[in-house]
């Protein structure tokens, strides 16, 4: 068989406290995509920032076309070819797309150190082409919506003319047509020979396009499988070492309560329009759309984050109004899509933060019980199987998973009966999903009412008793019973459906 | 289609919303000013708004970098001073002109080298190491002067700030050529593209092998140099070095780039906006001094004005 063009030898990297990675060998072959799987944590991360130089191995080898290299800085990984597309933006926001694509490698005009904008705007504008954008090179990325900074991350990368690709879940914020365009375009560099290595959560992808699987746990290789001789259960289990049960199907409810939730024509600010919908007790709801169809807006004007402009809100039959803090009052919780910038006060200890929705209603004198408060959350931490040392750890450290769990924990001292959930499972591994999932089965099962946003069908489809799908703004349709698949979920998502 | 509509039923309130902050407080100033003062609009009035803009635009155009790179230089009012004093220190000694130029600069770039190193390399806040500097700088113009003016710097130096130029004063060439070079620097070089990048997303620059520390330095060391060579203008202007010239001049500079819309975060600047900001300020002392306001008035008028533009940004963001 050929050489590999890279090839990564027993690599160990050590952080305080942490064996990130031990003993990983790794290679891949040009032409070929190499798909990377592995729970939050595993080691994927890291790897990623090995072979990019941003970080250094303590122990192993690397290899480039057979030769023993060292890749200390990022500048030496760009000098081999290796180009990154990160998943957490690496653009700069008020830099136009042309100067973001080339940050680093610019192209000089006639006088040292100045630059050819020209040239950079023809060479970007070819790239944005290919990947069949249709914007002027001259805006500036933060303009742009979360789906087209990450194509520009992808052009960002695709430019680089590299011979090894690294992509880190190019799709996480991708529509479907967008990630059409994506998959085609690697298929046309994997003909040309280019080295792709393809981090993903999503195992319909790991199926479609991969060549070669290999599954990272705990910092260790557990091994790699062929596609065309796996199924995704046996991944899914190399990947958390147990059998957990793909399916989180649950049956309908037959008998739903009274509507708790209510909204009737409600327009925001931020763009949404004429939204109506009815949560009732025992349900489970689902929110679907593409990216940036207006559903966090949704639940942000329904929480009062956001200013309605016309309609209202109803909890429990009482029109809300006001300030955020007055939606807990009514027993209104939002559980928010960036867990780290709005769910957590990340140095703070998981005690605190699980307890900080609560305050209010366990220490209404607020004089506060720091042995009652620590009784309370060390409950909730063993009720919610929060993987920490101690309660006084700081929530940063903690996996995506388990820092989930704290913020839905936070809601569990109220006595909160409306549970919105903004894309509770991004991010994170499957095995955690399934205890996200069971956890708000549970809630269900007490009586809540839960309207939840997701991105991913089969999260819609299996854990949904209904779903509203929403288009630009408005709720183009809604489905129940075996209407909801899917398929129509995706039909009244597009646009031109 | 909704849009397009509101535009066309409102189009002066849509032109309006499309100019800038800064350009809209510079047209109020200008329009109250010539009303309240006849000789506001006259020739020598103008020229004399733009000589004494020339060195508050000279701090101004770096600040404005270093508020991008969410930095804050608040050591340069007092650099600026002691620059100037070190400039009339040498020419009091030597009556050697370029020898004493050269040494003001050169004090400057070793003081923002350093202002940079110690933020850079050590990850010290930008406030707090600069406020230190505003300290030690402040002190060692009154070393270096005891305590006094320096007065014997001879008369070539004011040639500087009050020669003639094709019948325009030499600060307003000064002033231009200064604006060009920033203008330039920002946005038709690898640095100012840096700059950008280090305030919006500093892990991008890494990531793209470049030598962020290097540029970010060097930031801080163009504010450093800029203050040297706005303290001969400084020391020609007073054709002495005096001890605390300009001290609290940062305030008027940090004020300038704010209401010139450059924001303190994600790298969000604007050189020309900045240019706009020095002048409006110009203007607000200007104008006030021929209206015979105190000048102790004068400072809470530009606070207010600082204020005024970020209202001014926050409510054209909503509408």
């Amino acid at each position: 068989m050929k050489q590999p063009i890279l090839e990564l030898k027993s690599i160990s990297k050590y952080f305080p406290g942490i064996t990130a990675l031990d003993q990983v060998s790794f290679d891949v072959y040009s032409g070929e995509v190499h798909m990377l799987l592995g729970e939050n944590g595993a080691g994927k991360s890291t790897l990623m920032k090995v072979l990019c130089g941003a970080y250094h191995p303590e122990e192993g080898e690397i290899f480039y076309q057979g030769k023993p290299v060292k890749i200390q800085n990022p500048g030496d990984a760009r000098s081999l070819g290796i180009a990154v597309i990160f998943q957490e933006f690496s653009l700069v926001p008020y830099l136009n797309i042309a100067q973001n694509i080339f940050l680093g490698r610019e192209y000089s005009g006639a006088i040292p150190g100045t630059l050819d904008h020209e040239r950079m705007h023809q060479e970007a504008k070819h790239w944005l082409k290919e990947l069949s954008l249709d914007i002027d090179t001259k805006t500036l990325v933060h303009t742009l919506g979360v789906a087209q900074q990450q194509m520009v991350e992808i052009a960002k990368a695709l430019s680089q003319n590299a011979k090894i690709l690294v992509m880190d879940e190019p799709t996480a914020a991708l529509s479907d047509r967008e990630t059409t365009l994506l998959f085609a375009m690697i298929r046309k560099l994997q003909s040309e020979g280019v080295a792709i290595i393809y981090i993903s959560h999503r195992m319909s992808e790991v199926f479609s396009m991969g060549d070669r699987i290999t599954v990272l746990r705990d910092g260790k290789k557990v091994g790699s499988a062929d596609p065309a001789s796996t199924s995704p259960d046996e991944l899914v289990q190399m990947m958390v070492g147990r059998r957990v049960d793909m399916a989180y199907a649950r049956n309908y409810v037959s008998n739903p309560g009274k509507v708790v939730l209510k909204l009737s024509n409600l327009c925001s600010e931020n763009g949404i329009k004429d939204i109506s919908l009815e949560v009732r007790e025992g349900e489970i709801v689902g929110l679907a759309g593409l990216v940036g169809a207006g559903r966090t807006e949704v639940a942000r004007a329904t929480f009062g984050v956001d200013k309605i402009s016309s309609g209202k809100v109803e909890v429990n039959g009482k029109e809300r109004t006001g300030e955020p803090f007055k939606s807990v009052d009514m027993g209104l919780a939002l559980i928010p899509e960036s867990r780290k910038t709005e769910g957590l006060a990340l140095i703070r200890s998981v005690e605190e933060n699980i307890i900080l929705s609560g305050l209010k209603k366990i220490f209404p004198s607020t004089w506060m019980n720091n042995k009652k408060a620590q009784q309370i959350s060390e409950d909730l931490i063993r009720k919610l199987r929060i993987a920490t040392p101690s309660g006084k750890q700081s929530a940063q450290v903690l996996s995506g998973g388990n820092q989930q769990k704290i913020v839905i924990g936070k809601w569990l001292t109220t006595d909160s009966k409306v549970f919105i959930f903004d894309e509770p499972t991004r991010g994170i591994d499957v095995g955690a999903k399934a205890e996200i999932f069971a956890l708000i089965y549970k809630l269900v099962e007490d009586g809540a009412a839960v309207l939840m946003i997701s991105s991913e069908l089969s999260e819609i489809v299996n854990v949904c008793d209904r779903a509203y799908v929403m288009r630009e703004g408005r709720i183009s349709g809604m489905l129940e019973k075996e209407a909801l698949n899917e398929e129509n979920v995706l039909k009244l998502g597009m646009a031109d459906a | 289609m909704r849009d397009s509509a509101i535009n066309l039923e409102n189009p002066l309130l849509n032109s309006l919303k499309r100019l800038p902050g800064v350009a809209l407080m510079l047209l109020v100033c200008i329009v109250v000013f010539s009303i309240l003062s006849s000789d506001f609009l006259s020739i020598p009035n103008i020229t004399n708004i733009g000589v004494q803009s020339t060195i508050l635009l000279m701090i101004s155009l770096p600040m404005t970098m270093v508020i991008m790179t969410e930095g804050i230089d608040m050591s340069i009012g007092a650099l600026l001073t002691f620059c100037g004093v070190i400039a009339a220190y040498f020419l009091a000694q030597t009556q050697n002109l370029p020898l004493s130029i050269f040494m003001a600069i050169m004090v400057g770039l070793v003081v923002g080298l350093l202002n940079g190193a110690i933020i850079v390399y050590m990850k010290m806040p930008p406030f707090v190491v600069t406020l230190g500097m505003l300290g030690i700088c402040q002190s060692l113009a009154l070393i270096v002067t005891d305590g006094q003016t320096i007065s014997n710097v001879g008369d070539t130096i004011g040639l500087a700030y009050n020669a003639k130029l094709l019948g325009i004063p030499l600060p307003i060439y000064f002033a231009l050529v200064s604006y060009a070079i920033f203008h330039a620097l920002l946005y038709h070089t690898r640095f100012g593209t840096y700059v950008f990048a280090i305030g919006g997303n500093r892990d991008s620059l890494k990531l793209a092998g470049i030598r962020v520390n290097i540029y970010h330095i060097g930031v801080y060391a163009l504010s450093g140099i800029m203050a040297g060579v706005a303290s001969i203008l400084l020391t020609a202007r007073m054709n002495s070095g005096h001890p605390t010239a300009a001290i609290g001049m940062e305030f008027d500079a940090i004020a300038a780039v704010i209401v010139g819309g450059t924001s303190f975060e994600k790298g969000n600047g604007w050189m020309f906006g900045t240019f706009l900001g020095v002048i409006t300020v110009g203007i607000l002392r200007n104008g006030l001094n021929l209206v015979g306001v105190q000048s102790s008035i004068q400072v809470a008028s530009i606070g207010l004005l600082v204020l005024v533009a970020l209202l001014l940004d926050g409510f054209k963001a909503k509408v």
